[in-house]
């Protein structure tokens, strides 16, 4: 369990998505630094991939929810 | 060594997709593995600092943060007819960091019956039936609040967790450990395991980069963008 029980309530209160953000930053990190070598390139490139990654898993959460209301 | 005295010595370069300048690799292989036991560690050991800090940093940081979440219960090794945890196949992929799992399943599986120095760290999770060293049995019993000294019969020279009751009977124990777990921890034993089984699969990129340098673009077709 989370160390503290202060933690988990606070922890508790965050919606899911959040969770999700630094994943997608880390994600996005790795995938430019592994095709990039110069750090000013990994930073462009850092944030092309965000916009690519958020882009589509924020399409796919959209049509997910889409589909969820319409159902 | 310089780049220019690698490439007379004939050791491996890549080229920079940025500048096309050359990458001492260094022995490759080498590198690989130090990439797979400590995420960077072999972009360092060639010499690129600031991308070996940078993976060091950012998946060590979500490994570390997941197990958090997943109340150190997420990462674990688990082989058991049923109980097969395909998740740590992915989770393997961080190294060093996910070895004490393999330790401790061997370790609780094994002759011994116990996790090292009793530790639940990283430790799968106990089935209804299993066998346990009768100081595993106390130490769980004492630091779990979910578990009685009641939970474990004695199965000599073993203490049996949980064991299935007579026929007839109503059971209103939990089955196994980590039926209490999920009950414990909710949608984090899931968000744990994401964070823990993403740091892994991105540390494969980081294999691949210490191993053969960045990854280039394709190169354009000309052929296809004349038509």
């Amino acid at each position: 369990m989370p160390t503290s029980l202060l933690a988990l309530t606070l922890l508790d209160r965050v919606p899911g998505i959040a969770f999700g953000l630094p994943l997608v930053l880390v994600a996005a990190v790795v995938f430019a630094a592994t095709h990039h070598e110069d750090p000013a390139a990994i930073r462009r490139a850092t944030l092309e991939w965000l916009g690519w990654l958020g882009g589509i898993l924020g399409g796919v959460l959209v049509v997910v929810w889409l589909v969820g209301r319409l159902v | 060594m310089g780049i220019s005295a690698s490439l007379a010595a004939g050791r491996i370069v890549a080229l920079s997709p940025d500048d096309e300048t050359p990458i001492d690799l260094k022995r490759p292989a080498v590198a690989a593995v130090l990439s797979w036991l400590v995420p960077g560690l072999g972009q360092l050991y060639q010499g690129r600092r600031q991308k070996g800090v940078l993976f060091m940093v950012s998946l060590l940081t979500i490994f570390v943060v997941g197990l958090w979440l997943g109340g150190g219960r997420v990462v674990y090794a688990s082989w058991k007819p049923g109980e097969k945890r395909w998740a740590f196949l992915c989770q393997a992929g961080i190294g060093a960091a996910a070895i004490p799992a393999l330790l401790q399943s061997w370790r609780l599986e094994g002759a011994a019956k116990q996790p090292v120095l009793l530790s639940s760290f990283m430790v799968p999770p106990l089935s209804r039936g299993q066998p346990v060293s009768q100081a595993y049995a106390t130490e769980l019993a004492r630091v779990d609040p979910d578990i009685e000294p009641e939970d474990f019969r004695p199965l000599p020279p073993w203490r049996q967790f949980r064991p299935f009751p007579p026929p007839g009977m109503l059971d209103r124990t939990p089955a196994d450990q980590l039926s209490v777990w999920h009950k414990q921890l909710g949608r984090f034993f899931e968000i744990g395991t994401l964070y823990t089984m993403l740091a892994g699969m991105l540390n494969a990129l980081v294999i691949y980069d210490a191993f053969s340098g960045p990854m280039h673009p394709a190169p354009r077709d000309e052929k296809k963008e004349k038509r």
